[in-house]
């Protein structure tokens, strides 16, 4: 039980890192619809991963799928923007392609098995209060990537949210950072949502992000992993309290966290 | 003689709309050029022209010999942009060493890791902006003016021999926009750097009488200050004045 107890707290605890990790970049670059958008593609990508299984009775990584699905999708949107369609228009074209997805393969994978439903649940609302050794595996080979490349191209994706058109004049390949950037974030909410779900994800995602730009005069992008620790572990302890989905107490201690933030701010 | 900023024919066009329409100019170094126009009337899109990053619909440009766009990494090596500072994300926290290092690392691949050298590098291209003890303050700290120091300490840092400015004045009080206009003259004499800054008035530069283009998709006129700032002439690229704007003070010394 012990062993159990302590498994959901590490996959808490990494799960945060991961969201740390990516949330900096999204808030201050502005890409929080961005973001948002990301997760809609996820989405559909995990319901078109669930009916490839169920189909085909196959164990198919069904976070590879949506990694995949989300990264083409980004790529869509970045190079509509960068031939000339507004971010909002190329956004939500995405955002349609996305939901389009997740209706028809959500439909088509009912057809199929009666347990697909329930199955791709489970990346909307997040897995059941017990994680397991394969969400700690994943999370950890997750990180193991992410980590390094973030921090290795950390000032690149400081320096681009910070003046873009700057960059470019001194050679950046905007164009190159980007999608590592996407692909990225496409790949840690992926498996967020796979632990997590993409609610709670949608949720989480800025909240670091937030805070570090609140306070960044004293902190720095570890403050961002702290915080991204933090929410998760008080949220998993606080769904065990209320007896509800760890997802659930992530999201509530998210808006808290969010809230108490914002009336810190107005008072300071 | 081929000049060293040559600009032939050259139209920008964004699907059906036209930003420049066959514009040709030629500048001669060392040259202090202000490019005057309304809103809308190009002179970003020439800028960018010029620095390889729009891609001329017709037309060419030669940058000290080179094609912008084909040789777009020669370029950048020679010529500095300094953005719109409206066009800077503020929210991004990010101290003064660290915006001018960029300039320095962009020769590197990452990671781009600060060095004793490059932190001397920052220190000196400071002390040359006036902008010394700054360069552990956050960029969002500083005024409307010392923050545009800060973007031209970065431009400089590089060793460019062109300078290219995006609205340097705008959004700064006049004693502010005059401050600037002292600094970058600075820079073109004592740094043998050219200059070619776009900017809505002239008066802060007037003191040190640069040479003009006047545009509005067009050029409509070439020269020095007082020859181009001519009602006539003006009316030509702002249709509709009556009489010379105060903005552009022809003549008048407010250094």
């Amino acid at each position: 039980m012990l062993e159990l107890l302590l498994i959901n707290y590490v996959v808490a605890a990494l799960s945060g890192l991961l969201v740390g990790s990516i949330s900096v970049t999204l808030t201050t670059s502005r890409s929080i619809t961005f973001g948002l958008t990301l997760l809609h593609s996820i989405l559909g990508g995990n319901l078109l991963g669930v009916y490839l299984s169920s189909l085909y009775n196959l164990t198919i990584p069904i976070p590879l799928v949506s990694t995949l699905t989300a990264i083409a999708l980004s790529i869509i949107v970045g190079e509509l923007i960068e031939r000339g369609l507004s971010e909002d228009m190329a956004i939500a074209f995405s955002v349609s392609i996305a939901t389009t997805m997740t209706i028809i393969f959500g439909y088509l994978a009912s057809q199929v098995s009666s347990l697909a439903i329930t199955k791709a649940w489970t990346y909307i609302a997040g897995t059941s209060s017990i994680s397991s050794i394969e969400d700690l595996a994943k999370l950890t080979l997750t990180l193991f990537i992410v980590l390094p490349i973030v921090h290795l191209l950390f000032k690149e994706f400081k320096y681009i949210a910070f003046d873009e058109d700057g960059a470019k004049a001194l050679g950046l390949n905007i164009r190159f950072y980007r999608y590592v950037f996407y692909s990225l974030a496409a790949l840690s909410a992926s498996i967020l949502s796979s632990t997590i779900g993409i609610l709670a994800t949608h949720v989480v995602l800025s909240v670091p992000g937030i805070i570090y730009i609140k306070f960044f005069k004293r902190y720095n992008i570890a403050f961002s992993y702290l915080i991204g620790v933090v929410i998760m572990l008080v949220g998993y302890y606080l769904a065990s309290l209320l007896s509800i989905s760890p997802s659930g107490g992530v999201g509530l201690t998210s808006i808290l966290t969010v809230l108490g933030v914002t009336v810190y701010g107005r008072r300071s | 003689m081929v000049s060293d900023l040559v600009v032939e024919g050259l139209t920008v066009k964004f699907n059906d709309y036209k930003a420049l329409d066959n514009i040709s100019f030629r500048l001669d170094s060392p040259f202090f050029t202000v490019v005057m126009g309304p809103n809308g009337a190009g002179k970003t899109t020439l800028l960018k022209s010029i620095l390889g990053l729009v891609k001329p619909s017709l037309g060419m440009i030669r940058v000290y010999g080179l094609d912008p766009f084909r040789e777009a990494n020669k370029i950048r090596q020679i010529v500095s942009y300094v953005p719109q500072v409206v066009n800077i994300n503020i929210h991004v926290p990010i101290t003064v060493r660290e915006v001018i290092a960029m300039g320095i690392y962009s020769k590197s691949i990452p990671p781009r890791i600060m060095n004793k050298e490059i932190e001397e590098e920052v220190e000196e291209v400071l002390r040359l902006v006036e902008l010394e003890r700054y360069s552990r303050k956050w960029f969002t700290e500083l005024s409307g003016g010392e923050r545009q120091r800060v973007l031209i300490a970065r431009a400089m840092v590089k060793g460019a021999k062109l300078l290219l400015l995006d609205e340097p004045f705008s959004m700064l009080d006049f004693d502010i926009k005059c401050e600037i206009a002292k600094l970058l003259d600075r820079i073109h004499y004592r740094m043998n750097i050219d200059i070619l800054l776009v900017a809505h008035e002239l008066s802060p530069c007037i003191a040190y009488n640069p040479q003009v283009i006047l545009l509005n998709k067009k050029v409509y006129a070439v020269g020095r200050a007082g020859e181009v700032l001519r009602l006539e002439i003006l009316k030509r690229a702002y249709p509709g004045i009556t009489e010379i704007p105060q903005g552009f003070i022809i003549g008048e010394d407010h250094a």
